[in-house]
């Protein structure tokens, strides 16, 4: 039988044994759960119209107030809206106001409300109030009407941004962001099912019988690839589904770049995957039971951590010194990279050298993995040093 | 037939086998035995290749065993062991297909074998629902789905009920009986006695005996006389300067004569004790051998 027959045998065993088990159907449900919400929630959160306040005005001036409410509220922000009710007197406003159906009530100088007057509403009737006492205060001193205007709603100040952010930059940078911990997501967890993957089968000794018929490398090989294949098809489905619901449901502005930066996370997995699980693998070897490995993979989990704070770093500041440096990691460059690419911070030698580490340190971990799983395979008790697993392989 | 060759094996400075050569031929039974740590297991997994010989070599048919050979060889280790959750006949099914057969053919032999030693009906269940009684069969399924012309089973026996010792026996009988060469290890000395045609004795990585059971017995050590009295018990005998005592049970004592002893004199010091019941000559049992070669 050939090498490839028999990796093929694994990885088939491997893909299979995952999909009917429970633990990948709840991740399965857990992640996609996340996804749709994601893609849903901003625009149901986001879209939910003007805020409008019902506000009543009584006694001396209420006509002018009444006026002048809803044109300060527009002023401030175009969501702010102002139902004005003219009432009768002061009895009225505060039998309205404790009954609810008004927010405020303004009139007599005072402004009635039921417990407190939110920030917002509080600065639209007291701007308004302000101007007009001061109108008429000033028509009273003989000023004419359109002076007293333009002294008291001169024409706002225009902002100029040097740098301005559009609506499409931060809707990239939400995208690549989510990208980044899908990505992260995935790398961590489907490298933990080789560990876990390589110690069950220690664990249960089937791995004597396994290695009876087939060698170590492609059983690891095997392994590795089933188990990739797995989360690459689920990386997939995520980001179809995800960006899908979003284009459906309007909720998220997706960027021209989508579709790139969706291909470019999906690639930086295979790249990931590989360097990732190999070493996952080396942690599952050197433990015999499911428990210890968390203290033989404890490394490889703070290195992916430690990656995604630089990508998330990277997000906020694309050219920085750390986005620099874990660019040449190999760890840290499948989830920093697709980051700055998307930023258009980052040229083509870059990314190619880059590649290249990564490839190179793939190759090394694949040796790695090899040998200690050579040599950790049939050591069926207790916790294996790296350097006695290595001898033995 | 299996030849194991002058194999040497060290952990560290740890002398695993030392030299150790034997054979195991076609449609013959063969238990190995030595005791824990005289490095059964570790020749075992040298003729599986799960080990590799410091020196020496491993043969198959008169030639180098190959990866495709010892893919073909049945296999069950002494850490039993199958996934827990994929079901007996999907485990088999991937066994078979791992030692090489086609998807069909794979599918076909592993349902046969499980139907064959009696968990057919079972075999859609994850094995770990199974009982440990069929978790072996399933076990032994595993080695068997090949129709392996070589049978390694390292303490096949260990852990199973008399029940299941006279199934698996016949199990092994019948693979026999079709031309397989069967070896297994064993600490059940007087079961290897009645099972085994061939056996072969192994301390401290040396082989200290081998060859057809019966022959072995003989080879070593001098005849033992077994003497019982109708009564009287087994004091008799300590007097006697021809013969030692080796054993005693009830009114039955073991002797092993000495250089120059006389069987006549024994039976007529045991005639004047009492009433003599039976009175016999034998080679010793190999448990007797066992702790003669093993202790010396």
């Amino acid at each position: 039988m050939s090498t490839l027959q028999v990796v093929r045998l694994v990885a088939g065993r491997e893909l299979r044994e995952r999909i009917r088990s429970k633990a990948f159907r709840i991740s399965c449900g857990v992640s996609l759960a996340f996804i749709l919400a994601v893609a849903i929630l901003p625009g149901v959160l986001s879209d939910d119209g003007p805020t409008t306040y019902d506000v009543g005005v009584f006694g001396e001036g209420a006509e002018q107030l009444g006026d002048r409410l809803p044109v300060v509220a527009g002023q401030l922000d175009d969501d702010l809206a102002i139902d004005v009710r003219r009432l009768g007197d002061a009895a009225e406003a505060e039998r309205l106001v404790e009954s609810g159906d008004l927010d405020a009530a303004v009139g007599d100088n005072r402004i009635v409300v039921d417990e407190e007057l939110g920030g917002r509403l509080e600065f639209v009737v007291q701007e308004a109030n302000r101007q007009v006492v001061a109108e008429a205060t000033l028509s009273g001193a003989g000023v004419a009407p359109d002076v007293a205007g333009r002294v008291l709603t001169p024409q706002p100040l225009e902002v100029q941004a040097l740098d301005p952010e559009s609506d499409e930059d931060s809707a990239k940078e939400g995208l690549v962001f989510f990208g980044t911990i899908l990505l992260y997501g995935q790398l961590l967890g489907f490298g933990y099912w080789v560990a876990s993957g390589v110690v069950e089968e220690k664990a249960s000794r089937v791995v004597e019988i396994l290695l009876a018929k087939a060698r170590p490398g492609q059983l690891l090989a095997g392994k590795v690839i089933g188990i990739g294949l797995l989360g690459l098809v689920q990386l997939v489905a995520f980001v179809v589904i995800g960006l899908l619901t979003a284009q459906l449901t309007g909720s998220v502005d997706l960027p021209p770049e989508t579709v790139s930066v969706a291909v470019q996370v999906v690639l930086w997995f295979v790249l990931g995957f590989a360097l990732y699980s190999c070493l996952f693998a080396v942690g599952g070897a050197m433990a015999s039971r499911v428990e210890e490995l968390q203290s033989t993979t404890t490394p490889l989990t703070f290195l992916a951590v430690a990656s995604l704070f630089a990508a998330m770093n990277t997000g906020g500041d694309p050219t920085g010194r750390i986005a620099e440096i874990a660019t040449f990691i190999p760890f840290s460059a499948p989830m920093v990279l697709p980051i700055r690419i998307a930023a258009g911070e980052v040229g083509l030698g870059t990314v190619v050298v880059a590649v290249a580490i990564v490839l190179a340190s793939i190759v090394a971990a694949m040796m790695l993995a090899a040998r200690v799983y050579a040599g950790g395979a049939l050591h069926l008790r207790g916790q294996l040093a790296l350097r006695k697993a290595l001898r033995a392989g | 037939m299996l030849e194991l060759v002058a194999l040497t094996k060290r952990y560290g400075d740890v002398v695993a086998l030392d030299g150790l050569s034997m054979t195991v031929a076609p449609g013959r039974i063969h238990g190995f035995v030595g005791r824990n740590g005289a490095g059964k297991t570790t020749t075992m997994r040298i003729a599986l290749g799960l080990a590799r010989p410091d020196a020496g070599e491993v043969r198959w048919k008169d030639r180098p065993v190959t990866a495709a050979d010892r893919r073909g060889f049945g296999y069950m280790p002494e850490e039993r062991g199958l996934y827990p959750k994929m079901t007996a006949l999907d485990q088999i099914v991937y066994f078979a297909r791992l030692s090489g057969m086609g998807p069909a053919e794979a599918s076909t032999a592993a349902q046969a074998i499980l139907e064959s030693i009696g968990i057919g009906e079972r075999s859609g269940e994850p094995v770990e629902q199974l009982s440990l009684g069929n978790q072996q069969r399933c076990q032994l399924a595993a080695a068997l789905v090949t129709s392996p012309e070589l049978l390694v089973l390292d303490e096949p026996f260990s852990g199973l009920d008399p029940v299941g010792v006279d199934a698996l026996s016949g199990v092994l009988q019948t693979q026999v009986d079709q031309g397989t060469a069967v070896v297994y290890s064993s600490h059940q000395l007087e079961l290897v006695e009645r099972l085994s045609d061939e056996v072969t004795i192994i301390d401290q990585g040396r082989v200290v005996a081998s060859g057809e059971v019966p022959t072995v017995r003989s080879s070593r050590g001098a005849d033992r006389l077994k003497v019982e009295l109708a009564d009287g018990g087994t004091g008799w005998a300590d007097g006697l300067t021809g013969a030692k005592v080796v054993g005693r049970d009830g009114n039955e004592v073991v002797l092993e004569l000495l250089p120059g002893g006389d069987d006549q004199d024994v039976l007529d010091a045991a005639r004047h004790a009492g009433r003599v019941r039976s009175f016999r000559r034998e080679a010793p049992t190999l448990t007797e051998l066992f702790r003669e070669v093993v202790s010396s």
